[in-house]
């Protein structure tokens, strides 16, 4: 008989560290277990709990789940403390992922903030998988400060790909920072996409989700074409707790990934 | 039609103390205290008892006999598995209130994604003996959801109580099987007793609709109506303003269903990698979306910040949420919340003051 809240065992084969606040966990799991880019895992810190979190690799390779975590709450603070060879638990994957066989032909808007750029490494990579596929992948990230900046050796090696163009920026400089300064929206304008046949993915905290959303409505996306993921508590990860209810939804069965179309009409979703 | 049996009063108290020889069998227990109404509990009473018969329902809500305020629902990194198949548990007293209410948690726990196994497996070892009500609470008001006070679905076996001894409706294959198995108990029930049944039910029905007609209820078709207009309305924040958060009105809600999802804490804590210190299970733990953390994300997000946006949250879900993805609200008319609120908020109160306002906005 199925247990729908135990998780199998996964030992963390090493720690990446991304930023003064932010580590990616590869994880090798003991029992087979793949998942849909955008869809999420409940990952188990022994005797501690758990918490919800989108694997940001690719999700065509099944030996290994790579899972980006911020210092931010109980759980991830202790999972920061970890060593490597330890064991952890996960489950899932659950909810919706990024519906990507839609994407087929389009130009792709991907902005992230911050760690929120975690999943859609996931989604990027699924993408460059089959670049052919797709007409162009346009990338914008906005990070707090300089060391904010996740997957440093790796932004410029996606920005070499054909038909991927990527500009970033950060909130606060640096004496050293050469780049663009200012939130993700100012590197917002003049987007290399054509609105007939472009989407947009955002991923980030809901502040930022909030301007973004509002500035591609602005420039003219239509609320079905904007994908967002919403952060909320999801906890039993199959619609039963109760705790991400967002309107007639639940995030961790019907999201957490939601087009704007589907959350315009609902109060609050931004809080 | 369903088949019905006909019982006397003398053998239905035979009939409960044979099942308790190859059963566990619940039945209420009655606590008068004074001018008091009568409180019913269920309890898994001694061989020999006698057999009370509940006039309205109980204090406990149905969904305690599927899942419980705390309970290990896993253990994990071990192939053991913690599901065992129990004696098989009759249930008797069970109200149309707590059937109604009970549809929310089979469509929570069996249905959507994945089916949760242990609720299954009490689900399929638990037999409802129902019963009509033949009074009803200052509280009750199943009519104002278009539930009435006599189950006619989801039940095994229902009781009527008639002069003389009981009608008894079979409503399921297994409540077939238990008039079978104990044949002898029953016969045929008359067309004159069926209805005599169908009097009796009448009678308390306009009883009980007298009862409400004064209280000027909201009704099923309307509040998710007003639920949705008054979504900025002060009615929140009045009424929370006796609310002490206790969760008692989630907790003892046939229809409420959170819980917390948590790792019970290892005794090795300050050495977390002696992996072989840890205990390893999941403890499942009734939740209560008044509680100031519920909806609280890592790093202190909380969409749930405000006490009146949880008790928005409370009338959201129930006649919202749940009138979108299951057709009904998930209120049964029980009453249990109010009778249990320390700051005396009365579900339908909050719904008419919504309404009262709304009317007087329109004008």
């Amino acid at each position: 008989m199925k247990n729908i809240y135990k998780p199998v065992e996964a030992l963390v084969e090493d720690i990446i560290i991304e930023s003064p606040t932010i580590k990616t966990f590869v994880l090798k799991p003991k029992e087979d277990f793949s998942f849909k880019t955008g869809q999420f895992i409940e990952l188990t810190l022994p005797g501690i709990g758990e918490a919800p979190f989108t694997p940001s690799s690719d999700p065509n390779i099944k030996e290994r789940i790579e899972v980006t975590i911020m210092n931010a709450g109980r759980v991830t603070s202790l999972l920061h403390l970890l060593n490597k060879n330890t064991t952890v638990g996960i489950r899932g994957p659950y909810g919706k992922g990024y519906p990507i066989e839609k994407f087929a032909g389009k130009d792709i808007l991907i902005v992230g903030g911050g760690v929120g750029l975690a999943p859609l490494r996931s989604l990027l990579l699924s993408l460059f998988a089959n670049m052919d596929r797709y007409n162009k992948v346009v990338l914008r990230y906005g990070a707090r400060t300089p060391n904010d900046i996740i997957y440093k050796p790796l932004i410029p090696q996606w920005a070499k790909i054909r038909n991927v163009d990527v500009v970033y920026t950060v909130d606060v400089g640096s004496l050293e920072w050469k780049g663009n300064v200012g939130l993700v929206t100012t590197i917002l304008k003049d987007l290399p996409v054509d609105l007939t046949k472009a989407v947009a993915v955002v991923c980030g905290p809901p502040i930022m989700m909030k301007f973004v959303t509002l500035k591609l409505l602005d420039l003219g996306f239509a609320p079905a074409d904007i994908y967002l993921s919403m952060e909320k508590n999801m906890s039993c990860g199959l619609g039963k707790c109760g705790h991400c209810r967002i309107g007639r939804y639940y995030a961790c069965k019907d999201g957490p990934v939601f087009t704007y179309e589907q959350l315009k009409e609902i109060h609050d979703i931004w809080d | 039609m369903n088949e019905v049996y006909y019982i006397e009063s003398g053998k239905l108290n035979d009939f409960f103390n044979q099942l308790k020889k190859s059963y566990q069998v619940f039945s209420p227990i009655v606590k008068e205290e004074g001018q008091q109404e009568a409180e019913y509990y269920w309890e898994n009473l001694p061989a020999g008892s006698e057999l009370i018969y509940n006039a309205y329902r109980t204090i406990q809500p149905l969904k305690s006999f599927f899942t419980q305020p705390y309970e290990e629902v896993a253990h994990y990194f071990t192939s053991k598995e913690i599901f065992q198949v129990k004696q098989q548990t009759i249930i008797f007293g069970v109200k149309s209130c707590d059937i109604a209410g009970h549809k929310v948690q089979d469509f929570v726990f069996l249905e959507g994604v994945d089916v949760d196994s242990l609720y299954r497996l009490r689900r399929e070892n638990i037999i409802f003996i129902s019963s009509d009500c033949t009074d009803f609470k200052k509280v009750c008001h199943c009519l104002a959801w278009d539930i009435m006070p006599y189950p006619t679905e989801g039940f095994d076996l229902n009781l009527s109580p008639l002069n003389e001894g009981y009608l008894v409706e079979v409503g399921s294959k297994r409540g077939n099987e238990l008039i079978k198995a104990y044949e002898h108990y029953f016969t045929p029930a008359k067309e004159t007793q069926i209805a005599s049944r169908k009097i009796k039910r009448d009678n308390l029905v306009s009883r009980l609709k007298k009862h409400l007609l004064p209280q000027n209820l909201v009704s099923k078709d309307t509040v998710q109506g007003l639920v949705r207009q008054g979504y900025n309305l002060d009615t929140w924040k009045q009424f929370m303003l006796t609310c002490v958060e206790c969760g008692g009105c989630n907790l003892i809600c046939d229809t409420c269903h959170c819980f917390l999802l948590a790792d019970k804490p290892n005794p090795g804590m300050q050495e977390p990698d002696k992996v072989e210190n840890y205990q390893n299970k999941k403890v499942r733990v009734w939740d209560s979306c008044l509680y100031a953390n519920y909806a609280r994300v890592a790093g202190g997000a909380n969409p749930l910040k405000t006490r009146a946006q949880r008790l928005r949250n409370r009338f959201m879900k129930k006649f919202d949420f749940f009138i979108d993805n299951l057709g009904m609200p998930a209120c049964c008319g029980c009453g249990r919340c109010i009778e249990v609120c320390p700051g005396k908020i009365d579900i339908r109160e909050v719904l008419k003051d919504l309404a009262k306002r709304l009317s007087v906005n329109s004008k």
